[in-house]
């Protein structure tokens, strides 16, 4: 009998359960718990259940995108198109939702003119709920755990490896889309039809079409965003080798002035030591097979790095001390001087800032590799959120639901596109000089941020130059065709994933505990041990199903 | 009941008794109903730690815990084989042994001395005063710990401005346990004093008299008069207390779990929201919560027991 079998006895009978009891639960130690083994479609499989693209282009684009590179308009148009006429909503009974925002919470129906706005041109009353963007994942584990999702529910696709089951939560609580939006049946929702195939290749659980997507706009999901502002001022360069991060550090804090340099950066410190992000961190081995990000020297490295600036106190108090919520309202007062956001925040905060604090510039600092050779950057084609419908609904009412989306999904160009993300025109914003809106007061307080209907489902992605943030397009297009070269291959495309519940679990664990080393609770020498247990409670478990499936796919 | 009452049948005796009793029961049916609703009926979840729950299997809830598979003890056995879960345990107990020395006593004594207090309007200052920082919720404590003590906060910031390196308060998983407790007193001592208060100015007061008459000084009045009075309270709020060790709230900890780190941090509750709420064990959560009630019903019980046996009244008492 092995040591563990012996306390495993031993225990049962303190608890007083006796040998009966030793009897019944001994097999439960032989894995019981281990059925649902995650699974994953062939790209053929997933072709045959998507819709057919059907794109509009209402306005020619000035700066044409490819790929993963959106359209880039320079312009706002004069003209918009009224692109749905009928109203989406029938029965006027009430549609609820959820969704995640980041930054305060927007008023209620009653109190909010861009809901009744927007309600209004639906037809049906929209009771959304808003949830902090920062928590959301544990709010949808909840909710799903509760089986009482409301009838639209959006879900951020980085949140979803997180949550074990998440696919048999989408066969439990969700309705199957594919027979509604396959193939021609799509041209029901010609809004929908605009969505890239590449966004609806992601929707596909089980091999049916389980949500709508969001199309990211850009492939990268992270940018280390610095206060250019600022740091011209003080006569510093953005830092273009890990060394000069590091003096840019030094430089930039002065905690006297309650200043310090960093947020939270280590997703871009793992990039700049070329880590691999590939589902979280996966590449392939020299000798063949797979390793995860934790078992590389540059993990190491990227730890031993960022735990230098926790140490020698170039990270903000405040962000050590919590989960990060506040960094952007640092970062605008000019508390801090740099951190790591997703790129879609930039033109938010730029907009609303350069209203408050002259000359606030803000900008993403061009990726370098720290370890020699040509840089390595995170991202792919992923959707941003999966618009997910409730199960059960009928048939008229999913497609009353389904038609909402298609209002969501109007292209750049149209009457509801505006509507949509910038709420009613002498309330929400106002005409600039060029014709574009420009954001009132009232349009950050009522749309939340993202705009709650524009987060809800998602539409092809365009980046549009306004007066509020002249040079934004023209910044940004130029950083994402910069970067774009350096994207890391995806060995996974076109394959859906969905993980087994032991890795998704361990995840989060394990993250807590590099946090630990990253904070000088822990020395950078426990990593080891860190790796060692991560493998042990789903790690290894994950490796081998990530390499099966790689194989199946003769990659 | 009178012995007329006796000789009549078990059903008619009831039927007395609804008719004579209904206002009462009236009174107490939304209470008793509540209890039911929300502390009876939940408690029949508890079948889910013995099982792999999955809320996906089935068509409805009901239906998942009829199709979700049966383990026996094995969430027991993940629970009591997870070295974190002993972490959280051991981090739980040792606020709570903590608070039981360094918190506890303080609200007795803040008692006393306000009700040694003459003017019943400054009283009446000093405890609308003391009383109010319990109706702050723990983000607005905690925020207003981490703006006056945290690395950026004002004594930080006044002590840089005087060249002073500031210490680590907020962040600091070695004296995590002091300012749990330092912020649970500012937050509750005085809320603390209530009972204590009543319990007070219930002692009949020729007591104090009469022992004044005697030649007994104010120290002696308090040990022979104020102590004795407040020992069978004293003794209720301390059986309470022992049975609710392993809870030590949640909110406080999850809001500096990230300042301090899991190990510092994790208690039993927080170690039930990361490990199964969040990961979706709903078992393993299940089974950590019978843990928790059935430690809290023993200590109590035996709490009880020695109380008892020291001539105290205790919680309850068998008739």
């Amino acid at each position: 009998m092995t040591k563990s079998a012996i306390r495993r006895r031993r225990f049962l009978a303190l608890m007083g359960a006796g040998t009966a009891a030793a009897a019944f639960a001994s097999p439960v130690g032989c894995g019981m718990r281990r059925r649902n083994q995650g699974s994953a479609a062939n790209a053929r499989d997933v072709a045959a259940v998507i819709p057919k693209y059907m794109p509009i282009e209402l306005l020619a684009p000035d700066i044409p995108g490819e790929g993963l590179i959106p359209n880039g308009y320079l312009h706002y148009p004069t003209h918009l198109v009224d692109a749905i006429t009928d109203k989406p909503g029938r029965s006027g009974r009430v549609i609820t939702t959820m969704s995640p925002a980041w930054g305060p919470n927007p008023p209620g129906p009653s109190r909010n003119a861009y809901l009744t706005a927007v309600n209004r041109e639906l037809g049906v009353p929209i009771n959304p709920s808003v949830q902090d963007g920062n928590t959301y994942a544990d709010k949808l584990s909840a909710v799903l755990g509760a089986r009482d999702v409301p009838h639209l529910l959006c879900v951020p696709s980085w949140d979803i490896d997180k949550i074990p089951r998440f696919s048999q939560a989408v066969k439990a609580l969700f309705e199957d889309l594919t027979e509604y939006l396959r193939g021609d049946a799509i041209e029901a929702y010609p809004m929908l039809a605009t969505l890239p195939t590449l966004a609806w290749q992601y929707a596909v659980w089980s091999g049916r079409l389980a949500a709508v997507p969001y199309p990211n706009s850009g492939p990268f999901p992270w940018a280390l965003f610095y206060r250019k502002d600022l740091t011209d001022r003080a006569g510093v360069a953005a830092p273009k080798t890990i060394d000069e991060l590091y003096d840019f550090g030094k430089r930039m804090t002065d905690p006297s002035k309650g200043v310090w340099a960093f947020g939270n950066v280590f997703n871009m410190v793992q990039m700049f030591f070329k880590c691999p992000g590939t589902k979280g961190g996966w590449r392939k081995k020299a000798g063949g097979g797979l390793e995860f990000k934790f078992e590389t020297v540059e993990f190491r490295q990227a730890v031993e790095f960022t735990a230098r600036l926790f140490h020698e106190e170039m990270v903000h108090p405040d962000v050590v001390a919590s989960k990060g919520a506040d960094a952007k309202q640092l970062f605008c007062a000019g508390k801090m001087i740099a951190w790591e956001d997703g790129v879609g925040a930039w033109r938010g905060m730029q907009s609303e800032q350069s209203k408050v604090t002259r000359g606030f510039d803000m900008h993403p600092v061009p990726v370098f590799s720290a370890v020699g050779g040509t840089p390595s950057v995170w991202g792919g084609g992923e959707p941003l959120f999966y618009t997910f419908v409730k199960k059960g609904l009928g048939k008229e009412r999913t497609e009353e639901v389904l038609r909402v989306l298609n209002w969501c999904a109007a292209p750049f160009g149209s009457k509801e596109y505006e509507l949509c993300l910038y709420g009613v025109e002498g309330k929400h914003f106002t005409r600039a000089a060029d014709g574009s809106p420009a954001p009132t007061d009232l349009f950050s307080q009522e749309l939340a941020a993202p705009p709650q209907y524009s987060i809800l489902g998602g539409r092809a992605a365009v980046e549009v130059a306004t007066a509020d943030v002249p040079s934004y397009v023209k910044d940004l297009l130029a950083y994402t065709r910069a970067t774009l070269p350096y994207l890391e291959p995806d060995l996974f495309r076109g394959i859906k994933v969905e993980l087994p519940p032991n890795y998704s679990k361990t995840i989060g664990t394990s993250e807590d505990k590099v946090n630990d080393v990253l904070r000088g609770r822990r020395p950078v020498s426990d990593l080891d041990a860190i790796v060692r247990e991560w493998r042990n409670t789903g790690g290894d478990e994950g490796r081998a199903f990530l390499e099966k499936i790689l194989a199946d796919n003769g990659r | 009941m009178n012995r007329h009452d006796v000789n009549k049948s078990p059903g008619a005796r009831l039927g007395m008794r609804l008719r004579r009793d209904w206002p009462l029961l009236l009174m107490t049916a939304p209470a008793a109903l509540l209890l039911l609703v929300f502390h009876y009926v939940p408690t029949l979840g508890n079948v889910i730690a013995f099982q792999d729950y999955n809320p996906f299997e089935g068509d409805n809830p009901l239906e998942a815990f009829v199709f979700s598979e049966w383990i026996g003890l094995g969430n027991f056995e993940t629970l009591f084989y997870d070295r974190a879960f002993w972490e959280a345990v051991q981090n739980t107990l040792s606020i709570t042994l903590f608070q039981l020395v360094f918190f506890f006593p303080l609200p007795v004594g803040l008692a006393i001395l306000l009700h040694s207090v003459g003017s019943s309007r400054l009283r009446a200052f000093v405890q609308g005063v003391i009383y109010l920082p319990h109706f702050f919720s723990w983000v607005l404590v905690i925020t207003f710990f981490v703006q006056m003590f945290g690395g950026a906060g004002l004594l930080a910031q006044q002590l840089r401005h005087h060249g002073v390196e500031p210490w680590n308060i907020m962040a600091n998983p070695e004296t995590f346990i002091l300012l749990v407790t330092s912020e649970a007193v500012w937050k509750d001592v005085g809320w603390g004093t209530i009972v204590f208060l009543a319990a007070l100015s219930s002692i009949d007061p020729t007591l104090y008299e009469a022992a004044a008459a005697d030649g007994a000084g104010r120290w002696r009045r308090l040990w022979h008069i104020t102590l004795p009075a407040l020992r069978p309270v004293v003794v209720l709020l301390l059986i309470l207390r022992l049975g609710d060790a392993l809870n030590v709230g949640f909110e406080q900890y999850i809001l500096q779990r990230e300042a301090v780190g899991r190990q510092a941090a994790e208690v039993l509750d927080t170690f039930v929201f990361y490990q199964a709420i969040i990961p979706q064990q709903w078992g393993l959560g299940a089974a950590a919560g019978l843990f928790k009630g059935v430690v809290g019903l023993v200590l109590i019980v035996s709490a009880n027991k020695i109380a008892h046996f020291i001539g105290e009244q205790g919680v309850y008492q068998k008739t």
